[in-house]
């Protein structure tokens, strides 16, 4: 049978665990918008103090609505989500080098290098014709130049970002690994270092943005943190990415090994910033500016086989109308006009022989007709960069599908996380009732029972 | 399912923000006409217009290329007309100088005319079109004729770049219209008649009655000849004007909006918008810690 004194400490257990509760809800209602947080219910149970039944209440400490699986599945869909992001960021500035719709493709200086041969026909004694033609021959060189010179550029922007991102990288690994070890360290003195393990969260979803991200925890609060198919956190060690360049030029991702050396793990890379920023740089820049070289290299050098085989004004024939590099590497961005016939119109070879000086113009029409003749891959120039445009057209609309789908898919799993792991202020606020109600309540048995003892002594004393 | 203050904000973010990009995107469209404004909008129709657009490219330089040279090919009928014109009226001074009631004097003057008659003859076979002298072939920079009638330029023709592949000839050689071998040299046909009149020969005169008619024909021939090719000059451009047109309208087809369903769409949109802000409003008010 339990004491007047009894139940004086049991409503004073019940104010703490209340004031408890209020406090994991004020903690709640605080952080409804911190990413990375998860509610917390206080966890209140009975206090058990040998055989006796004393009805009193003691906090057992609180629990963190989180589920491992869920978790890993936003961190995965977030990774992949950032990936196709950033692939379809970057895409949108090598599509603009190719819109001729907005005026900012080649395919305008193409289609007046061949006017210019018209219209070189038309008059070939006309000075003014013939600098109309060096004039369209160097435009299409300047701007072939400026875009391969922009697909260049790119490709080593995005080399500096791949860099930039595993810095950021490995510093979220290295305060994640301090994180490890702050919450061991808190676990091991009996705290439940739920803010530790938000901050932890909070750093794990910005590393998902990044690169692919999978945890595996431990039994002892810490997690293992494995990118591009490699630990870089393993409890309270770290093992750093970095990024260089492969042979053939391609982004390679190493990690540190942990004996001072380093493995390749750029097969391993599936997801966050930098496996968008590899997809673009490794795959399409390098697709498409192959293709553009090829175009250059092909027109340059057909243009060129019919522009040797004419006369300029001064008889002289076997002159090139532009420098194509010897191979196809970098054609379009070292595309030149003709050192023979730069500044020197004459040099035009519009006439097929010289008997046909100074107004023949067979050379003119056989150059206008290139651009309907079949390039060694079987196409006409026109329709090469037609193909070229649709290509990236292509690419760039499957990476704007591709991140819609993305972010649908984060979309729903955050939606699942939210729901588990989200604060509800209408639940708070139900919660914040009840505390208090309860607080309230146990003010009043203690209020009674500090009546019923002084009715007691004054009685006594009687 | 718990419903939560997040899941709350990001699916009224996740909505009006996906509501706003579309409808951003149809005021574009109807904004300004375009619907494939870039590649990714429609990459198969951004491949038909880049090659289109060289088509179309094409087909102005050859229509450039006619009106240019239509200029020269009406110059070369016309000087070749007047030429003929100069023989009508070089036969006509044959006939008379034959008359046997006819003076010296008569003669000789008729001469002094048909003298005058050559220089007019030689000013139009060294006529100047817009690429140089029109009858020297490729030779332009040259007058086609000496002050004697013989031919300096050379029988290399001007092609231009008009149909797919095929050079199209169209300059007319002078060497054919006036002193072709085994033809005859109209200048020294003109010089014979005026001979004859001048030393009132009157069977040379009778002679080149018959000389001036077969130059006369020479002349209306290549006349046929440079008309041959203005028809084919206008018959190109027909065909390429209509290309023309049909490349533009293909064009449009391929990357212009529907006026009425962009229109359309904006406005559906814009609705959308407004009660998707409206619903969002209520949803937002769901959370409110008014209620408690």
């Amino acid at each position: 049978m339990s004491s007047l004194t009894q139940l004086l400490y049991t409503a004073r257990d019940s104010l703490t665990a209340q004031s408890y509760g209020l406090n994991v809800t004020g903690q709640n209602i605080t952080n409804v918008n911190t990413p990375g947080y998860v509610k917390r219910d206080p966890l209140l149970e009975t206090r058990a103090l040998g055989t006796a039944t004393t009805g009193s209440v003691t906090v057992a400490g609180l629990s963190r609505a989180t589920d491992i699986y869920i978790e890993r599945r936003e961190l995965s869909a977030r990774g992949s989500a950032a990936a196709a992001s950033e692939h379809d960021n970057q895409l949108a500035s090598v599509e603009a080098l190719f819109n001729d719709l907005g005026a900012t493709g080649m395919g305008s200086a193409l289609n007046n290098l061949f006017a210019s041969f018209s219209g070189l026909a038309t008059n070939p004694n006309d000075p003014t014709a013939r600098s109309a033609v060096l004039s369209a021959a160097g435009a299409f060189a300047d701007r072939s130049n400026a875009i391969a010179g922009s697909l260049s550029d790119t490709k080593n922007d995005l080399l500096k970002q791949a860099q930039a991102t595993t810095e950021q990288i490995n510093q979220k690994a290295a305060s994640i690994a301090q994180l490890n070890r702050r919450i061991l360290a808190a676990q091991a003195q009996g705290e439940d270092a739920a803010d530790l393990k938000d901050q932890r969260n909070s750093l794990l979803l910005g590393l998902s943005e990044l690169v692919d991200v999978r945890t595996i925890p431990d039994d002892k609060g810490s997690i293992i943190v494995q990118a591009s198919g490699t630990s870089i956190v393993d409890g309270t060690d770290t093992r750093a990415l970095s990024v260089d360049l492969a042979a053939d030029g391609s982004l390679k991702i190493n990690a540190d090994n942990g004996s001072g050396g380093s493995t390749e793990v750029t097969q391993f890379l599936t997801g966050g910033k930098l496996a968008g920023i590899k997809e673009t740089r490794d795959v399409d820049l390098f697709e498409v500016a192959n293709r553009l070289d090829k175009l250059v290299f092909d027109v340059g050098n057909a243009v060129n086989a019919q522009h040797a085989a004419g006369f300029g004004q001064d008889g002289v024939s076997g002159r090139n109308l532009f420098d194509v590099g010897p191979t196809l590497s970098d054609a379009a961005r070292t595309l030149r006009l003709g050192a023979a016939v730069a500044g020197n119109p004459a040099a035009v070879a519009a006439a097929g022989d010289v008997a046909s000086l100074p107004g023949g113009s067979d050379n003119a029409v056989a150059l206008a007709n290139v651009f309907n003749t079949a390039l060694p891959d079987g196409r006409t120039a026109a329709e090469t960069y037609g193909d070229i445009v649709g290509d990236i057209g292509q690419r760039k609309s499957a990476v704007a599908q591709a991140v819609e789908t993305q972010n649908a898919i984060k979309a729903q799993v955050q939606t699942m996380r939210e729901s588990m792991s989200g604060v509800s202020l209408d639940e708070e606020m139900v919660s914040l009732t009840k505390y208090q109600r309860a607080y309230e309540a146990a003010g009043r048995v203690l209020s009674t029972v500090d009546q019923l003892m002084q009715t007691l002594i004054n009685e006594i004393g009687k | 399912m718990r419903v939560t203050e997040g899941m709350r904000y990001s699916q009224v973010l996740a909505n009006l923000a996906n509501i706003n990009t579309q409808h951003e995107e149809a005021a574009q469209e109807a904004s300004t006409g375009v619907r494939v404004g870039k590649p990714s909008d429609d990459p198969i129709a951004a491949a038909q217009l880049a090659r289109l657009s060289a088509s179309s490219s094409q087909t102005k330089a050859q229509l450039s290329t006619i009106d240019t040279v239509r200029g020269d090919a009406e110059l070369t009928e016309s000087t070749l007309s007047d030429a003929s014109d100069i023989f009508v009226r070089l036969k006509e001074l044959a006939l008379q100088g034959a008359n046997g009631g006819l003076t010296a004097e008569d003669r000789s003057a008729m001469s002094v005319e048909v003298s005058g008659l050559k220089q007019a003859l030689l000013s139009l076979s060294n006529t100047r079109g817009t690429r140089g002298y029109l009858y020297s072939g490729t030779d332009v920079s040259t007058p086609a004729f000496d002050s004697n009638g013989v031919f300096q330029g050379n029988d290399q023709t001007h092609v231009v770049a008009i149909g797919n592949s095929t050079p199209t000839a169209v300059s007319t050689s002078g060497s054919d219209a006036f002193v072709v071998a085994g033809g005859r040299n109209v200048f020294a046909d003109l010089d014979s008649l005026a001979t004859a009149l001048a030393s009132n020969d009157e069977a040379g005169i009778r002679g080149a009655v018959d000389t001036i008619d077969l130059s006369h024909n020479q002349l209306v021939n290549a006349r046929a000849k440079a008309g041959l090719i203005l028809s084919k000059l206008d018959a190109s451009q027909t065909v390429l004007s209509s290309l023309d047109t049909q490349q533009q309208k293909t064009a449009q087809t391929a990357g212009a909006a529907d006026p009425y369903e962009a229109y359309t769409r904006v406005t559906t949109l814009g609705q959308t918008l407004d009660r998707a802000i409206a619903v969002s409003k209520q949803i937002l008010d769901l959370g409110s810690t008014n209620r408690f």
